[in-house]
């Protein structure tokens, strides 16, 4: 037997805001870590600038050194307010791997600095948005393949995996629509027996980041003195802690201006450039922020359907022998479905849709043939977080899993070609 | 990162988040493997909170190296000189370890400094168990004292199956590692970087740096070594420790440098990789906008001229074609 299928598999799930790793078997990821890199690219700019006749043996040593110098993670948010030669650089956005280079670095200190593990040892569990293209897998292939040398690889879609993490052990239920909102992407996703249909997949443009600007937005255009260099990390620190969905606006409006002392809090924070301490208030922000999936017009005019909205229609998109399942299973993943009451909200502005059709579809009829009622049901766990994190660690303990992963030698023999397609997307068709 | 941390990361980040909420009682249950087969397991209970449970299980050993009772000699007097009174060794470890070790979180020293270096040595215990035997064979070479095992070879394990030889002698104490990996191209790079490695060494600033050596055979020094021990694709690196590299606090880091030679190559022949491909990345890139670049223009105002799908008739075509 491959010694490494022995070992636990390492499973990685990239987010664009965060990076969730780990090994397989455990019921939490070792690290969640900001997905960022601190590139060195002083040594860059010099070489090119510098006359050619200066040592370029120094030189040249100083540049690989460079390559070795970045950070990850906090570290490398805590590196690049400290000195001015480290630039930050995110290399997933919206949910797609934009820059190849910081990816490659970026996986490197996942496996070497936080995991300190040798990836020859182990099989690979990486995860991927639901429109990822082909490429962007051969290129994840090539990397973990020819870099790494590792023995075999699965790349996991994420909403199947957010579906997985809701396994219980009396039943398994692989058919749902998960409504996976993260700090870069939104997607409706519907899987049917554990395939995704492809077809009927919504994305919306609003996502955790956009909360968080408009936060800001809201911060700043009350007048907080909140340092403008701070200002996004404050705004996403206040949403991580002090947001929550309302039932109803016009209702919440009235709760702050009456009772401002239970509900508007403080921010207390220090200055970077001075180090003097400051503090801001928090009003309507907490439940302003959230209410922008439910009501998007407060934010941006371009798009103006509310979530609740856009799940119906892609369910609605669905076979139509799967709609009742799909209503039924409503699983929550990402971070920013992690607002208070997110579920409840959510549940009650899709019932009132569901059954405003029903009631159109008996009155159509004259009340000869009733429907039955739909049933919906939103479903959120604890670990919505990183329930993607968990599905992989779920799925990578499995014997099967070893079977179904990429192996080094099928690299070899067929190249970066065997990571193109995804066996979750073809039963459908 | 050109050196990799003697410590956990992940056991030292538990450690600390369990002291920090100790009021707190959590269910935890982690198990983790590292780099050469060091697998670990950590587990809390919700009835005694104050109670951590790490267990350590090390690489098998190679049939040539001293492994009593499952762990490298001296490994058992390491482990309770480093971490007295805050630790208990159970026995028997836990089944599939090779050490358990009962931490008692209300015996830590209250000192916030104190404490936060007991949690990095704790973290580092891989090194403290590993290291030990070499740790011993290092301690005489300060102390000058004469050892039973001066002038014999030493076999100690490093990783699975494999293992580096220690050489002690009166003045000096010599190190050679075999070096074997499992890629062809690994093992090409690897070449190349430890006789790069052996180049490096030679410039000014290093003179004080143990001698090190790199040699494609094995060296003299392993004659009595047995033979399968000697089969490394990617050669012999010798290091020569003398009494000025192990003098007080400077045992401690030879001791995890040397610990984790293996890794240490392993990781930047990864590293090397993958520079190489950033740079193939970018040449395909320059490369295919030297290619876009040279497409004829006149291609380019064809396409927006047959933009559209169909081609439209003038009147008197469309008449034509009717009648035809």
């Amino acid at each position: 037997m491959d010694p490494a299928a022995s070992r636990p598999a390492v499973v990685i799930d990239n987010g664009t805001g965060y990076t969730k790793m780990g090994f397989a078997g455990n019921v939490e990821p070792c690290f969640i870590v900001p997905t960022v890199v601190a590139v060195n690219e002083s040594f860059q700019n010099q070489a090119r600038g510098s006359s050619k006749s200066s040592n370029w043996l120094a030189q040249h040593s100083a540049g690989v050194m460079a390559d070795l110098d970045f950070y990850i993670g906090e570290e490398a948010h805590a590196r690049s307010r400290s000195s001015s030669v480290y630039n930050l650089t995110y290399p997933i956005k919206h949910g797609q791997v934009e820059n190849w280079d910081a990816m490659e670095r970026f996986w490197q200190h996942c496996i070497f600095n936080y995991l300190r593990c040798d990836p020859e040892d182990h099989y690979f569990l990486l995860t991927e948005s639901p429109l990822t293209a082909p490429e962007s897998r051969e290129y994840t292939g090539e990397i973990m393949f020819e870099t790494f040398n590792i023995p075999g690889l699965y790349i996991a879609v994420q909403p199947v995996l957010a579906l997985a993490a809701g396994y219980t052990t009396s039943k398994c239920e692989m058919t749902g629509v998960v409504v996976d909102v993260g700090d870069g992407a939104t997607h409706v996703v519907p899987v049917a027996d554990g395939y995704v249909i492809g077809s009927s997949i919504k994305s919306i443009p609003i996502s955790g980041k956009d909360v968080t600007l408009f936060i800001q937005q809201l911060m700043r255009e009350r007048g907080e003195h909140v340092p403008p260099e701070d200002s996004f990390e404050v705004a996403r620190k206040v949403k991580e802690t002090y947001c929550y969905t309302c039932s109803d606006i016009v209702k919440e409006y009235n709760k702050h201006d009456k009772e401002p002392a239970k509900y508007i809090k403080q921010w207390k924070g220090v200055k970077p450039k001075t180090g003097a301490p400051y503090t801001c208030d928090i009003g309507y922000e907490r439940f302003l922020g959230p209410e922008v999936f439910f009501s998007p017009e407060i934010y941006s005019s371009d798009f103006s359907s509310p979530l609740p909205v856009v799940i119906d229609k892609c369910i609605q998109s669905a076979p139509i022998d799967t709609r009742r399942a799909l209503y039924k299973n409503i699983v929550l993943s990402g971070g920013s479905t992690m607002f208070k009451d997110f579920h409840r909200r959510l549940q009650r502005d899709l019932k009132k849709i569901v059954d405003a059709r029903v009631l159109a579809s008996d009155a159509r009829l004259g009340g000869e043939v009733k429907a039955q009622p739909v049933e919906v049901n939103v479903v959120s766990h604890p670990i919505q977080k990183f329930a993607v994190w968990f599905g992989g660690s779920v799925l990578g303990s499995t014997p099967e899993f070893f079977e179904a992963c990429h192996t080094k030698a099928e690299y070899e023999e067929y190249g970066a070609s065997i990571c193109r397609t995804n066996p979750v997307f073809k039963g459908m068709y | 990162m050109i050196l990799l941390q003697s410590h956990s990361r992940f056991l030292l980040q538990t450690l600390l988040n369990r002291l920090h909420n100790l009021e707190k009682g959590v269910e935890l249950d982690y198990h983790w493997v590292e780099f050469d087969d060091v697998r670990y397991h950590v587990q809390v209970s919700m009835k005694n909170p104050h109670l951590l449970l790490l267990s350590l299980s090390l690489p098998t050993p190679p049939p040539e190296t001293d492994f009593p009772g499952g762990l490298p000699s001296g490994a058992i007097e390491a482990v309770k000189a480093a971490y007295a009174g805050v630790v208990q060794i159970l026995d028997p470890p836990r089944d599939g370890f090779n050490l358990t070790l009962k931490l008692n979180f209300s015996k830590f020293p209250p000192d916030e400094e104190r404490r936060q270096a007991l949690l990095v040595k704790i973290a580092s215990v891989r090194e403290i168990v590993l290291g030990a035997p070499l740790r011993a064979l290092l301690k005489h070479l300060t102390s000058k004292t004469i050892s039973s095992d001066m002038d014999r070879l030493v076999a100690l394990v490093h990783r699975p199956n494999e293992s580096f030889f220690v050489i002690p002698q009166m003045e000096k104490v010599i190190v050679v590692f075999p070096m074997r990996f499992k890629d062809s191209i690994d093992t090409v790079l690897a070449t190349s970087f430890l006789q790069e490695f052996v180049q490096a060494r030679r410039t000014a600033g290093l003179n004080n740096a143990p001698p090190c050596l790199w040699s494609s055979s094995p060296p003299l020094e392993l004659k009595k070594a047995p033979a399968e021990a000697l089969l490394a694709n990617a050669g012999f690196v010798s290091f020569v420790i003398f009494p000025r590299h192990v003098e007080g606090k400077k045992l401690d880091r030879t001791v995890s440098s040397l610990s984790t030679f293996h890794a240490y190559v392993s990781y930047h022949v990864k590293c090397s990789e993958g520079f190489m491909h950033t740079r193939m990345r970018r040449r395909v890139e320059s490369l295919i906008q030297a290619l876009d670049r040279a497409k004829p223009d006149v291609e380019k105002s064809k396409n927006l001229a047959n933009n559209r799908s169909f081609k439209r008739l003038s009147l008197k075509e469309a008449h034509a074609n009717s009648h035809s």
